[in-house]
């Protein structure tokens, strides 16, 4: 179902001020995506989705699910939360620990009423998706987290609503079952194509899970799009920069090439993609590390050819972490580990300009 | 160090388990004996005389009424009072804590007595005023009764509750009601089905807690019971062991004894509960902000009530003391009434040496009662966080079992144990039997500032260099000294005020205020029994207030902010 959301806004008062946690939000979830709402701790992301499922009241505008409006300022609509038919993954999980698994998860068939022999089948149909079979009658507290992970998403799903939101779910994981569970979770939301609302601020969990991205800043969007689009192909600086790491450098258009922008900057002139900015305009230029490439030998168009002296050479593992002076800018980059380089080498690389980036200055 | 530690410990349980112990056992022996003095050839006659008495039916009942209701009646207020502060917008939050902390400056026995002036039927001030105003020929409200013992009973635990349900309220994870609204559960529905269940273990705690406090109530039956000839367990065991009746101390030890074992049994209960309810702690979020709950238009009739209840908890019991301490007897206020204010009781009080010496004893009790006893408790509070150890898993047990024992079957206890020796009639007996009866009160404190103070803290001093005795003086006491502060408070507050041991133990020359204050109520002396009451409530509060500054105190200083 579609969730649409029109100029939505909520006030905090904290501490005598006044915080805009959602700043007149306009946003479309298609139907059957995944949609991840992404950002750093106090955005606005966890509002916006508290506000979708009703537990938290916003001050103006108006959502609407799948066509029904749930809540409007104007109209004077207010669905409360246990009319609007969702499914919730939380953080916490919210597993209430004086039941079993079993009446965990029927918890919202029997809420609504139905036959006894129907809740066992779809309790257990449900158990076996999210591959948690013979727990049932287990304390669910005294589950690993893993499998807490898969109870809370098992009463999510056992209803079959045709939105699920997800309030980052993966937070209370370690790294490993993190990384396993974040696959799982894929692969279950692929199957059953449905919407879901993720929110997040693990921008590899957004970029591995999400069909489509909306990066938040202090209560607005700043801009949303595929994971690839996001990731290379960004618009603003704020979201190029906080979707993975990236050498960020003011740079001033100097006109167009064909397929590109060219660009004047502390690393020399550079051939950018391509933007529709006129000359003389500010922008940043945006190379992530990994497509800084020391001693790769490659031939190239004979553009963007940039020689520096590797001031710091890190090793974190897979590959080295260099630091890389040109002229007053450093830049990072990432360089096989066995490349014959070592501190205070002269090194020249070359950039491909389609993975220059121009992002707003 | 090291070497001396089980010596520590061993001797520690000497001491604690002679406190709590000797009672206990002079009690079993007492019960099976001819007499007070001598205990004699073996005998179940005590039993047979204690557990055929016909009245034992008709005070069985009254006590499963009274602690059974006043329980109740506790639990429940204490739940809604706990759900309206921590869950939803009711104005003046500041109110709970005074309703919580009230018990501790007001002593049970004069919050009895103040209802009794207020409800009793004859002159009671309440029951006047309305009688006048409706032009009704009788009282309309009998506090000398079953109710007006439960009403007033509940009332005095409510907060014990309190302090046992809010924390459990405060940190509900608000994701677990959340969730169940979320597929599809209304609030009432939520409040059933998870709230509710979830606190069930906290709740139940303080319905047991309250139960073991209302079956060891000896202030409330005394003064509203007896003038009605409604007797529990407390009272009747008194009577047995009273001067002045025929003191059978070897029936009360063998009744005394099914009353201290329902009392044990019911504290392994309790704390078996607050072990579950640590179980239901789930993993913890980043706590986001719960929903406060809108009152809306409950919200100021709500607020009424609230108000209602603290007026009648704190200001009435010590307006209805100070007026009856200034007026010459019984009498509504009026003009007439304040013309004829003096302070004439007071002066009485004042120079009447009965109640100074019991003023003085009091005093000297608390003060030293309360230096020993925090003395021995930092000792044990050391062995039971620091060395886990079997031994000191003993000593732990020992030390909270004096909890679950009721003050008048302790009393009695260590009466059989006192006689045989000289310390009988002195204050040091009672000295003894208050740190005994209270040990716990004092362990509390220190245990949890023992837990404050991490190992680590101190070893990182001893690999600063600093030898083990100054890692003491320069670590371990000063983050020790708010643990200390506030336990020697809390146990003198508890001794100035003492009354169930002491009416037991205390005898001509060993009086203290309140068996004086108890006096003054069986011969009517109202107006002096206010007076002095005043002055008791004065010094509890001033040593509550006290406890509260250095508190703040510590903090501010130990935080730097």
């Amino acid at each position: 179902m579609e969730i649409r959301i029109q100029g939505l806004t909520k006030h905090y008062v904290s501490e005598g001020k006044t915080v805009k946690a959602l700043d007149s939000v306009d946003l479309t979830i298609p139907a059957n995506t995944i949609f991840t709402l992404l950002g750093p701790s106090g955005c606005g992301k966890t509002t916006l989705l508290r506000c979708i499922v009703g537990l938290e009241t916003p001050d103006d505008g108006e959502i609407s699910i799948g066509g029904e409006v749930v809540w409007s300022k104007a109209r004077g609509i207010a669905v409360p939360t246990e009319k609007r038919g969702l499914g919730m993954v939380f953080q916490t999980y919210a597993i209430w620990p004086h039941m079993s698994v079993f009446d965990n998860v029927a918890y919202p068939l029997q809420i609504r009423g139905e036959r006894k022999d129907d809740i066992k089948r779809k309790v257990a149909q449900t158990l076996r998706f999210v591959q948690l079979e013979g727990v049932e009658n287990r304390s669910a507290t005294k589950l690993s987290g893993g499998q807490q992970q898969r109870v809370a998403l098992a009463r999510a799903l056992v209803a079959e609503p045709k939105v699920i939101l997800f309030d980052e779910p993966l937070s209370n994981l370690d790294a490993k079952l993190r990384e396993e569970t974040r696959k799982e979770l894929r692969s279950f939301m692929g199957t059953l194509g449905i919407t879901a609302v993720y929110v997040t601020h693990d921008r590899v969990e957004a970029l591995a899970l999400s069909d489509s991205i909306a990066v938040m800043q202090a209560g607005r969007i700043v801009e949303i799009g595929s994971p690839q689009k996001i990731y290379f192909d960004a618009d603003h600086r704020y979201v190029a920069d906080f979707i993975g790491r990236a050498n960020l450098i003011a740079a001033r258009v100097v006109g167009q090439d064909g397929e590109l922008t060219l660009i004047e900057s502390g690393l020399g002139p550079i051939a950018c993609q391509q933007r529709p900015l006129p000359p003389g305009s500010e922008a940043t230029l945006c190379i992530r590390p990994e497509f800084i490439r020391v001693g790769a030998d490659r031939a190239g168009t004979g553009r963007n050819v940039i020689s520096g002296d590797i001031e710091s050479l890190e090793f974190i593992g897979e590959v080295y972490e260099a630091r890389i002076r040109v002229g007053n800018e450093r830049l990072l980059a990432r360089i096989d580990p066995d490349t014959p380089v070592k501190e205070g080498d002269a090194v020249s690389f070359s950039l491909n300009p389609a993975h220059c980036l121009l992002v707003s200055a | 160090m090291n070497q001396s530690r089980p010596k520590l410990t061993w001797s520690l349980i000497a001491i604690v388990g002679f406190l709590t112990l000797c009672p206990v056992l002079m009690l079993f022996l007492g019960s099976f004996s001819q007499g007070l003095t001598a205990f004699g050839t073996f005998t179940l006659s005590k039993y047979a005389a204690a557990y055929t008495d016909p009245f034992l039916l008709e005070v069985s009942v009254n006590t499963l009424i009274f602690v059974l209701g006043s329980s109740l009646l506790s639990t429940g207020l204490a739940l809604v009072l706990a759900y309206l502060n921590t869950r939803t917008d009711i104005p003046f939050k500041s109110a709970f804590t005074v309703l919580s902390i009230v018990p501790m400056m007001i002593p049970h026995l004069l919050f009895s007595v103040s209802w009794a002036l207020l409800l009793n039927p004859s002159n009671g001030l309440l029951n006047t005023l309305l009688m006048n105003a409706f032009g009704l020929d009788e009282a309309p409200f009998n506090i000398y009764s079953l109710w007006g013992m439960v009403l007033v009973e509940g009332l005095l635990n409510m907060p014990i509750a309190y302090l046992i349900i809010a924390p459990a309220m405060a940190s509900f994870d608000v994701a677990l009601e959340e969730s169940s609204r979320v597929f599809g559960a209304g609030t009432w529905r939520t409040l059933l089905r998870v709230t509710l269940p979830v606190l069930r273990p906290a709740i139940l705690a303080a319905f047991i807690l309250a139960i073991v406090r209302s079956l060891a109530s000896y202030a409330v039956p005394r003064v509203l019971g007896m003038p009605g000839q409604v007797d529990v367990l407390a009272t009747y065991l008194y009577q047995m062991v009273a001067t002045g009746f025929t003191p059978d101390y070897g029936k009360a030890a063998a009744l005394g004894m099914s009353i201290l074992s329902a009392s044990i049994a019911l504290i392994v209960l309790y704390r078996a509960l607050t072990a579950e309810s640590g179980k239901y702690v789930t993993i913890s979020g980043r706590g986001y902000r719960p929903t406060v709950i809108e009152l809306k238009r409950a919200r100021i009739p709500l607020f009424i009530g609230i108000g209602a209840l603290s007026f009648l908890m704190v200001v009435l019991p010590v307006a209805v003391l100070l007026y009856t301490s200034l007026v010459p007897y019984s009498m509504v206020p009026s003009v007439r009434a304040f013309s004829l204010m003096s302070f004439r009781h007071w002066i009485e009080v004042i120079e009447d040496p009965l109640s100074l010496l019991a003023l003085k004893n009091s005093l000297f009790l608390a003060v030293a009662g309360a230096s020993l006893g925090v003395l021995l408790s930092a000792f044990v509070a050391y062995v039971i966080v620091k060395i886990r150890t079997r031994a000191s898993g003993l000593l732990e047990s020992l030390s909270f079992l004096s909890f679950s024992f009721p003050g008048i079957v302790i009393g009695i206890g260590f009466m059989w144990f006192f006689v045989q020796t000289p310390l009988y009639a002195t204050l040091t007996a009672l000295l003894l039997a208050y740190i005994a009866a209270y040990l716990p009160y004092g362990i509390r404190p220190l245990a949890s500032a023992f837990v404050q103070v991490h190992a680590h803290l101190e070893e990182s001093s001893l690999v600063c260099g600093a030898s083990n005795l100054t890692t003491m003086r320069r670590i371990i006491v000063p983050l020790l000294i708010p643990g200390v502060v506030s336990a020697w408070i809390l146990m003198a507050t508890m001794f100035v005020r003492e009354l169930t041991v002491s009416v037991v133990l205390s005898r001509p020359g060993s009086e203290v205020l309140a068996v004086q204050i108890l006096s003054f109520a069986d011969d009517g002396l109202w107006g002096k029994l206010s007076a002095l009451g005043i002055i008791m409530i004065a010094i509890s509060t001033g040593l509550v207030l006290l406890a509260m500054l250095a508190g703040r105190q510590f903090k501010s200083m130990q935080g730097g902010n």
